[in-house]
């Protein structure tokens, strides 16, 4: 049983917010203390329960237990609603397919250069502008003002596209590759 | 006073960024699509007029508002494509996303600006006010694969004005020392908020540029204008008046709802229509702020672009279409003139305010309100669930029996021709989608 710190849920609140820890001085306002000697107090205490961690420079880290701390809301008396506490967890498809919202496109597959990678005509692919793609991922490239959907492959130090169709020969392009977008989720509604 | 003297000598008392989108809607178009990139392209075919141009576009001398017969004399190799205002706000959500990454404070100004506060956020975003501003730049560029130009300056009039400096994707940055090297090269009409009533009476005192303005003396100032120019005479002089406007928009001012349609028309009956849906999409618009108009303004504009207008005054605020056309079709036959050729109908709802039906009386009026509000509320009802117009008025009828335009002119932006299954004309999913590949 992991004691309960109302103050733990603030950072906690902070971090599910900002995706980061906060920094001391930033502790101290969640918790509207006014000396960051009590924030350093309550941080020990928390790593002394292994909630969170510090790195090599004493800011703070997530540890793997920071998370597990069940998140029950305000309730202060009586059992807290099962369901909430059941479903905190878990994630909407939006959240599962799309990791940044607002460089994620959509493509409608065109043709069957792509089928031995179960990519059909049709399919609803979700792809992820300006992120660098990693050796053999699915990306979307500029080939003649077209994009086209490939594989990314390297040999020594060039890169070419692979249509996953044996139909399809390699594509070398002449100068340069520009990749716009890689690949995230494939989608096919029946 | 020498023109070497500076206006001030701090340089980011305030540090204030203008993101202002580089011919947005064109660039939306060339991100989507690679084959549109490096050539001259147009959006606004359906309305018969440039509504954005690509850059490649300007350099083929094409403005802004151009007539598309015209454009195609001039520059016969220009790509004209239908607005696609669904793609462009998204991207421009998108746009107003990104910026908030980096500061709460976002002022939107417009569907391709917007003005962000960064000050003191060097240390928590561990960059200089320069380095904020270019990482923005890039987050853009990189994420929305279209171009934004960026001034940072101590104010909103300096930011507009260092924004505008350099385009496409320049980074123009204006600390509060420099401001007078700039002004000086700047005509004064060219500051934001000076309009040609206030150019011209400058230019009768003499001042032909803004640092000759920003160098009067402030009781000169105070004295021959109001507020909003006092207050940038003093933003040029690198001071922090105008604040950000960070709430959202709540309410309106004016509700307006301008269509044309293709081709033109001189049936009294389709030309109603087209004006009692743009009656009942403004109407829609105002019940979702909860907002009824106390006066409307109807209008017509004929091929040759003459415009005729009225304006009604209701009894008491109203956002219900079906009392409106009752008191407009008067008005409408007086403005209807058969020998004409009719190409848009416009209509604003003003005076608005917030709608309540609280006010008793003695002619049973409340009580038909109230039954209004329950008819409109289940049509509201119908039209989230089925899409916009599944029940519309009977004056509207042939306004909605066709699409908006006929012809060459009536071609969809692409978006809501490439569906998925499960989309419909109506609903789509709101992710931009890009041009399909080869």
């Amino acid at each position: 049983m992991i004691p309960k710190y109302p103050h733990l849920q603030k950072i906690q609140n902070f971090y599910q917010h900002y995706r980061r820890m906060p920094s001391y001085r930033e502790i101290m306002e969640l918790v509207g203390w006014k000396s960051k000697n009590a924030v350093f107090k309550l941080v020990n205490k928390l790593v002394d329960q292994r909630l969170i961690k510090k790195d090599s420079h004493g800011r703070l880290l997530p540890s793997s237990l920071f998370h597990q701390v069940p998140l029950l809301g305000t309730v202060e008396a009586g059992f807290p609603s099962p369901a909430e506490e059941e479903t905190s967890d878990t994630m909407s498809l939006d959240e599962y397919l799309i990791t940044n919202k607002e460089a994620t496109y959509l493509l409608k597959v065109q043709g069957d250069s792509m089928i031995e990678a179960g990519i059909m005509p049709g399919d609803l692919v979700l792809v992820e502008r300006g992120t660098e793609p990693q050796d053999n991922a699915i990306v979307v490239a500029e080939i003649d003002g077209q994009w086209t959907l490939k594989y990314l492959r390297k040999r020594g130090k060039t890169f070419f596209l692979e249509a996953a169709n044996k139909k399809y020969r390699p594509i070398f392009p002449k100068e340069g590759l520009n990749v716009a977008a890689v690949v995230k989720a494939v989608v096919r509604k029946y | 006073m020498s023109n070497n003297t500076p206006l001030t000598i701090s340089t980011f008392p305030h540090a204030i960024i203008h993101i202002d989108g580089d011919a947005f809607f064109a660039s939306c178009e060339q991100a989507r699509d690679p084959a549109l990139r490096g050539k001259p392209v147009i959006t606004g075919k359906e309305r018969g007029i440039a509504a954005s141009l690509s850059y490649e576009a300007k350099a083929c001398g094409v403005q802004r508002g151009m007539r598309l017969s015209d454009i195609r004399k001039i520059c016969p190799q220009v790509i004209m494509l239908p607005s696609d205002y669904e793609t462009y706000s998204l991207l421009s959500q998108r746009f107003f996303s990104i910026v908030r990454r980096y500061t709460p404070d976002v002022e939107e100004y417009g569907i391709d600006e917007c003005f962000a506060d960064i000050t003191g956020l060097q240390r928590p975003l561990n960059a200089s006010y320069p380095k904020i501003a270019s990482q923005i730049q890039a987050d853009l560029a990189r994420e929305l694969g279209c171009t934004f130009s960026i001034g940072l300056a101590p104010n909103k009039v300096i930011a507009k004005v260092a924004s505008k400096w350099k385009k496409p994707a320049g980074l123009t940055i204006i600390p509060g020392r420099d401001i007078h090297r700039y002004l000086n090269q700047l005509l004064v009409e060219k500051i934001w908020g000076i309009g040609h009533q206030t150019r011209s009476m400058l230019n009768k005192y003499n001042i032909y540029n803004a640092l000759e303005f920003a160098r009067q003396n402030e009781d000169w100032v105070k004295a021959h204008f109001y507020k909003p120019h006092y207050e940038i005479w003093q933003e040029l002089n690198g001071r922090y008046v105008l604040e950000l406007n960070t709430s959202e928009k709540q309410s309106y001012q004016s509700i307006q709802k301008v269509r044309t349609f293709t081709p033109p028309s001189s049936n009294r009956d389709f030309v109603y229509s087209q004006l009692a849906k743009n009656i009942e999409n403004a109407c829609i618009k105002a019940r979702r702020y909860c907002l009824a108009a106390k006066r409307i303004v109807i209008f017509l504009r004929t091929q040759d672009f003459h415009d005729r207008g009225l304006e009604i005054k209701f009894s008491r605020p109203t956002a219900f279409p079906n009392e409106i056309i009752k008191v407009i079709f008067q008005a409408f036959n007086e403005l209807f003139d058969p020998t004409k050729l009719y190409r848009t109908t416009g209509a604003f709802l003003q005076q608005l305010e917030e709608f309540q039906n609280k006010q008793l009386d003695l002619f049973g009026q409340s009580l038909k309100i109230e039954k209004l509000t329950r008819l409109w509320g289940a049509v509201d009802k119908i039209k989230k669930k089925y899409g916009k117009h599944t029940v519309y008025l009977g004056a509207s009828f042939y306004a909605n029996q066709f699409a908006q335009h006929q012809g060459a002119r009536g071609a969809l932006p692409t978006r809501k021709s490439n569906l998925f299954k499960g989309e419909s004309s109506r609903r789509r999913l709101a992710i931009p989608m890009l041009a399909p590949p080869s």
